[in-house]
């Protein structure tokens, strides 16, 4: 059932920079006028029918979101939204029969309905002694800027487009948003977990090209979540994506066939590490095809490879699917792998221990500065984007580079089209020959780049 | 509801969505889920903006509550400035789409033939290491009320079931395959029996055993033959997303091709609203989430680029008709211009007069994934494909990518098959998921391979 855990943080910040006198008010009068749900009586109200049902365990999460977005399009503000949703989630488990739903009707019928299908689906489900509730996990954590604040959505936006026509002309927004979210929820089991969270952040993005007369860049996009936007442009690296865009617009295919190295920009590493997250999870554990299944204790990564949670960054907790507190992890630690990371359920059915992983990661920096790291390669590609399908159980990949510029003996040269790379990312874990000290922070994730050697170029 | 006088169209839409997914790994069910969504949305266009707003459908004045907030958020932007407001075109259709399919099978009759096709699996192919077998639907009820007059009820029903084999090639390395069956309706209505999904997974079982022995594709430009399966991938992510009208003023390459030739004068590539021939499609549209009457759009007309798909905002920046192809995923979101049911057209060939061009070359058989680019460039992974030499199938291949443009890939395209084959088993993913299907005959091209 695993172990009692504690935790209480309250923090708070309030978002955006300072109004500017000049701008009309946005009003909002949508979900911030709506009462909060009362989560708790949602929540010990599902806990009792399902017990008064029949069932012997369950989990339950009274949810209530609230998102308000500005969208610009095509280079101009477009859209203003505001969304409210409210939804409960239950699991539950009769006799080891397992089985869960959502809804989003949370009347007395509603609710009633939804124990109801529950009960039918579970009385269905093969019986398995694996299904369990988390036990003795206690978490209240409110954190980020609560309250939307329209003017500094606006603000950031401005300060894109500003910045856009000032810096980068021929970049074409197709789309950005600025948005607000915030998330309540109240996570209670039958075995006495309480988990209560109330998280406010910011999110910004952008996705666009840049074209000049007939020729345009292939698209990419960049984003973020965060206390405030103040730091827009820079911030997730938007600026700097914005203007490699500018320079993308004429490209060269590679035309030739080599091995040869690429620097992975942050945005690419994050196509490999979750790779290694599904790796370590329920479904290859439980099947057996896991490359990692016993590995822990070993290198399966470079030497210059550490990655740790960071579940206090913007939008993120600690808090499981199976309403567990993750404590603090070091996943990678130079290199080595410390723990795999089944669910309860996968635990119980594998025998792995139960080490809960929580949302936000960040790659260690390492001491190497980008632009020495490109003078460092002989032959092969700077890699923004990769474009590939999700690579196979044994790690085998190929893929095609996207917003990426050719480097011939350290320099970098023309941008590339219909260049691929193929390789084994099992294998790219291990060939890390060096990390970068400069990362980009788009909150969830903090990540470097890295050079990487000996994959196919074609 | 009163509009205002500056207001050109409000929109109000009651959408429930409901789905339930299931996932049987080795007898052992992993995931149990059902959900139901619904929610109430407007969206309200006041001097040349959008304002967006969406609520839980719990209380019999939540309509004209997102009303309300929707016209309020659209006044607001006005402080980023006057912005002159467009006449939205096209029609608005009144209607009610039909629900498809029979009685919905119980819960037991899922799981016990989730369980039924497991155990055959590892009985009948007692060298695979794991059997996953995944079933989903989703259920779609939207209705649909504008001020222009629209009062529709739209309908997205979809079902699918995957049986996956996993196996370990000849260096102990975990291999897999998947099957797919997909249609409208809901589970009852597609049939994953195991009697009629035999011959297939004995089908999908040799190939598991071909690909043991597996060898990495040549990387570069290669002769390839794609199935039926992968034409509908092709025409999707090649040239269905950049003939997407608002990809078209960010600035896709499309945007200067239209009338020009683009592709061999043997492709003809279709979105389509509702039927092929008289035959209902996958995913049937008769009218989108702005309350257009959907019609069929012909991107790609023998070679030639003859057109794009259009919400009303769309159509009127560039002076054209709306196509109804601006569709909305979810309660909380609002319509996108989304394809529909887009395929290349059949053509005369077999699969095996095909092949039996090819000198040096691979058949490309299976995917589970792709990606577009405004380029017009595109990828999409392959997890099945075979050496051709001779004319003759080779050796199985290890998975690989294959990539292009899709002006250089279609203008290559030699023979087109006879065969159409359609599915509607996965998602477009562009802000927001959407239920989409894909259809197409096998095509000989030239294109790129990942590899070494």
């Amino acid at each position: 059932m695993g172990g009692a855990a504690t935790v209480k943080e309250v923090t708070a910040a309030h978002a955006g920079p300072a109004r500017p006198a000049r701008e009309a008010a946005l009003p909002l009068a949508g979900p911030e006028a709506t009462p909060s749900t009362d989560l708790q009586g949602l929540a010990v109200g599902l806990i009792e029918r399902l017990r008064a049902r029949g069932f012997e365990h369950a989990q339950v999460q009274a949810g209530e979101e609230r998102r308000c977005e500005l969208n610009l399009a095509h280079n101009e503000p477009s859209l203003l939204r505001s969304n409210l949703a409210r939804k409960v989630t239950a699991s539950a488990i009769v006799d080891g029969r397992r089985a869960s739903a959502q809804g989003t009707d949370l009347s007395d019928e509603g609710l009633e309905r939804l124990v109801d299908e529950l009960w039918g689906a579970a009385q269905a489900a093969p019986q398995d002694d694996a299904h369990a509730v988390s036990s003795g996990q206690h978490l209240q954590l409110t954190r980020g800027p609560l309250q939307a604040d329209p003017q500094a959505l606006s603000q950031a936006l401005r300060t894109l487009l500003d910045w856009r026509a000032t810096h980068t002309p021929t970049m074409m927004i197709e789309e950005a948003t600025a948005a607000h979210w915030r998330e309540r929820a109240l996570v209670l089991t039958t075995g006495g977990s309480h988990l209560e969270k109330d998280l406010g952040w910011l999110e910004m993005s952008v996705f666009g090209l840049a074209r000049e007369g007939e020729h345009a860049s292939s698209f990419n996009y960049a984003g973020g979540n965060a206390d405030s936007l103040a730091s827009v442009p820079q911030a997730f690296g938007l600026a700097r994506m914005m203007r490699d865009l500018t320079r993308q617009v004429r490209t060269r295919p590679l035309g030739e066939r080599f091995v040869g190295d690429v620097v992975l920009a942050p945005g690419a590493i994050t196509d490999l590490l979750e790779w290694l997250a599904r790796q370590i999870g329920d479904g290859p554990l439980i099947d057996g095809s896991s490359l990692y299944r016993h590995k822990v204790g070993e290198m399966i990564a470079s030497p210059l490879l550490t990655l740790q949670s960071r579940y206090d960054a913007p939008g993120c907790s600690p808090v499981t699917g199976d309403a567990f507190v993750a404590p603090p992890v070091r996943l990678l630690d130079a290199g080595r792998l410390t723990q795999l990371a089944p669910s309860l359920y996968g635990s119980r059915k594998t025998g792995v221990p139960h080490t809960p992983l929580g949302e936000g990661w960040e790659l260690m920096p390492g001491d190497t500065p980008l632009a020495d790291m490109i003078a460092s390669v002989p032959r092969g590609a700077i890699v923004d984007r990769l474009s590939m399908g999700s690579p196979g159980p044994n790690g085998d990949f190929s893929g095609v580079i996207k917003n990426s510029f050719r480097i011939d003996g350290g320099h970098m040269g023309d941008a590339l089209a219909e260049t691929m790379i193929s390789g084994n990312v099992a294998r790219m874990l291990l060939d890390v020959a060096a990390v970068s000290a400069e990362r980009i922070d788009s909150g969830s994730q903090a990540l470097p780049w890295v050079r990487i050697s000996g994959l196919n170029f074609s | 509801m009163v509009m205002s006088m500056t207001a050109t169209h409000l929109e109000t839409r009651h959408h429930e969505l409901r789905k339930s997914r299931l996932v049987m790994v080795d007898g052992n069910l992993t995931s149990n889920l059902r959900s139901v969504n619904a929610g109430v949305s407007a969206r309200a266009y006041v001097d040349g903006y959008w304002g967006f707003a969406s609520a839980p459908a719990d209380g019999a004045h939540v309509a004209a509550r997102v009303q309300h907030e929707a016209l309020a958020n659209a006044r607001a932007m006005a402080g980023f400035g006057p912005r002159a407001a467009l006449v939205l075109p096209g029609a608005h259709h009144v209607g009610e789409q039909k629900r498809a399919g029979g009685a919905p099978m119980s819960a037991a009759q899922v799981t016990g033939r989730m369980a039924e096709l497991h155990a055959w699996c590892m009985a009948r192919y007692p060298s695979l290491k794991s059997t996953r077998v995944i079933v989903t639907d989703e259920d779609h009820t939207k209705q649909l009320h504008t001020e222009g007059g629209s009062r529709a009820l739209a309908r997205i029903q979809r079902a699918a079931a995957y049986v996956v084999m996993v196996g370990e090639d000849i260096n102990g390395e975990p291999i897999e395959l998947m099957e797919i069956v997909s249609g409208i309706g809901g589970l009852a209505d597609i049939d994953w029996s195991v009697q009629a999904l035999a011959p297939r997974l004995d089908t999908l079982h040799s190939h598991l055993q071909a690909k043991r022995h597996a060898v990495s594709a040549r990387g570069g430009e290669q002769t390839v033959v794609l199935s039926a399966e992968l034409a509908g991938m092709l025409a999707h992510e090649a040239m269905g997303h950049p003939c997407e009208a608002d990809s078209v003023l960010a600035g896709a390459v499309t945007a200067d091709l239209r009338g020009k030739r683009v592709a061999s004068e043997l492709i003809t590539m279709v979105d389509l609203a509702h039927h092929y021939g008289d035959k209902e499609v996958m995913c049937p549209v008769y009218a989108d989430d702005e309350g257009t009457p959907a019609v069929d759009v012909t991107m790609i007309d023998r070679g030639v680029l003859t057109g794009f798909m259009h919400s009303r905002e769309t159509a009127a920046r560039l002076g054209l008709a709306p196509t109804g192809s601006a569709r909305a995923y979810g309660p909380d979101d609002e319509p996108l211009i989304r394809m529909r049911n887009t395929a290349i057209l059949p053509g005369t060939q077999t699969v095996e007069q095909l092949i039996e061009g090819v000198e040096d070359g691979y058949l490309l058989l299976d995917t589970h994934n792709g990606q577009a680019d405004a380029t017009t460039e595109f990828m999409f992974g392959i997890s099945l494909g075979y050496e051709i030499r001779g004319g003759r199938l080779g050796r199985a291949i290890r998975d690989t990518t294959i990539s292009g443009s899709a002006l250089k890939v279609l203008g290559a395209v030699d023979g087109v098959g006879s065969e159409m084959k359609w599915n509607c088993s996965g998602y477009c993913g562009k802000k927001q998921p959407m239920v989409v299907s894909l259809g197409g005959p096998a095509l000989r091209t030239r294109a790129h391979l990942g590899g070494q």
